[in-house]
């Protein structure tokens, strides 16, 4: 379970003639997630972005509290992204080595001492998700998508709780959107995601709409979704 | 995707056989006589024999040998500085070990498995325990600089496209300011991905 308890982020805008002004990212944020799928939609800039990365600590609330499982984001940060997974838009970002086994076996790290057995891991995990020819690969030279189910796997790892993702299928084409958007559904964990992909929104179970740092409409997808249209075509 | 280090060819190259240590001290070696020498015949020489050292791995010449056209517009740009400041030797010898580098470690990363080239730098960083660093972070730290390299060069091929796109591909500073800008994006991003992975703290 996820609660925002009045959530908001500001930072600080260094100004020319040595005063900051602040900007607020997000305010007043207020909501229990229990669903299983919850996608988040807004237009650019609107705090998508902001609002996921509190709820594993990458980013502190400057007031109010966000907390995964019990546990406070900010005073349990190293616990709490230990249970939280999170996949960036840009895998290329999130991949830290330069082969899709290599990067696997770094997650596994912690876990599996031994290099031979860690190794074997890796190579099962890929092998599970159909990436098996991937793995001595170099990772600029897969595609899109077999880039971002590699990011997924790796992430998978270290066996989160809950995967939140932001905006996962934003760089990729039709085909391999419709591959991660099927991996990301078939996901045991809590899966909270951001996109612009409407036809993706509509298959969670719950569907927020941030506005202007702000959760304008909550609840069941289509609703959300129809709300969201009408905001954006004014 | 371009790409300066050549990753891992299987073979049985001399140079594949050779040990890691070996490939390292003589990767060094010529770097650091390179700069220290500093005279453009000597670079020269070098540069040659890092050509061979490549072709001694027996990979294709022109897969061995490729340079990417940022390497070339970095090493012209070099010499053409020199010589404008009336020093085209001097230009000379930094372009040329520049690619002589280039070459030398590219012998190394062709003919040595990535995770051997690692574990020998994490050995050869255990004195760093005694000021408390963990050399397993100093081999991680190289890997992702590693895997950083083709990212951040086609990121500078990029920006010097958009550049001469708009008839500013001569301006370095229209060149080189958003390189740093998106750098330091990226590297911001890397230690996200590195603290979401609980490799952070
Ligand atoms: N560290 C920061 N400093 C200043 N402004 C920021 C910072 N992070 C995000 N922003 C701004 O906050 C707003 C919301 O950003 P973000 O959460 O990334 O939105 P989204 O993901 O929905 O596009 C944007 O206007 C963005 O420019
Ligand atoms: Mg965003």
């Amino acid at each position: 379970m996820i609660e925002f308890q009045n959530v908001s982020v500001q930072v600080a805008i260094p100004q020319a003639g040595g005063k900051n002004s602040s900007k607020t990212l997000l305010e007043g944020i207020n909501l229990t997630l229990e669903e299983h799928r919850v996608a988040v939609i807004g237009a650019n800039g609107s705090g998508k972005s902001t609002l996921l990365r509190t709820i594993n600590g990458l980013v502190a609330p400057s007031s109010g509290q966000v907390s995964v499982n019990g546990l406070d984001t900010v005073k349990d940060g190293k616990k709490v992204r230990s249970q939280v997974g999170f996949i960036f838009t840009d895998p290329l970002s999130q991949l830290l080595l330069s082969t899709a086994v290599n990067d696997i076996e770094l997650s596994l790290r912690a876990k599996i001492k031994n290099r031979g057995e860690r190794r074997e891991r890796a190579l099962a995990l890929l092998a599970e998700r159909g990436l098996a020819n991937t793995a001595e690969q170099s990772i600029y030279d897969l595609s899109g998508g077999e880039r971002q189910l590699v990011a997924l796997t790796s992430i998978l790892a270290l066996e989160p709780d809950v995967i939140v993702a932001d905006e996962p299928t934003t760089l990729l084409d039709l085909k391999n959107k419709f591959l991660v958007g099927r991996a990301l559904a078939s996901l045991e964990q809590q899966l909270v995601i951001a996109t612009h992909d409407l036809d993706l929104a509509a298959k969670a179970d719950r569907v927020l709409v941030v506005h202007e740092g702000r959760i304008v409409a909550s609840g069941v997808p289509q609703n959300c979704i129809d709300y969201y249209w009408e905001l954006m075509s004014k | 995707m371009n790409k300066v280090f050549c990753l891992y060819v299987p073979g049985d190259s001399l140079l594949h056989r050779l040990g890691v240590g070996w490939k390292y001290a003589v990767m060094a070696a010529m770097v650091i006589s390179g700069v220290i020498v500093s005279a453009w015949w000597f670079t020269l020489s070098l540069l040659a024999i890092s050509v061979i050292l490549v072709l001694l791995t027996a990979v294709p010449p022109r897969f061995g040998l490729q340079m990417s056209w940022a390497l070339i517009l970095v090493a012209v740009l070099l010499v053409a500085y020199q010589s404008f400041t009336g020093k085209p030797l001097t230009g000379v010898v930094i372009a040329g070990n520049l690619i002589m580098a280039v070459y030398a470690s590219r012998m190394l990363t062709i003919s040595t498995p990535e995770s051997v080239l690692i574990d020998a730098l994490i050995s050869a960083a255990s004195f760093l325990r005694v000021f408390r660093v963990k050399p397993e972070k100093v081999g991680l730290a190289i890997s992702i600089m590693i895997k950083s390299i083709p990212m951040l060069l086609d990121l500078f091929t990029g920006i010097q496209q958009a550049a001469m796109a708009r008839g500013r591909g001569r301006n370095l500073a229209a060149i080189v300011t958003p390189f740093v800008v998106r750098t330091v994006a990226y590297a911001q991003e890397t230690g996200a991905a590195l603290a979401a992975r609980g490799l952070g703290e």
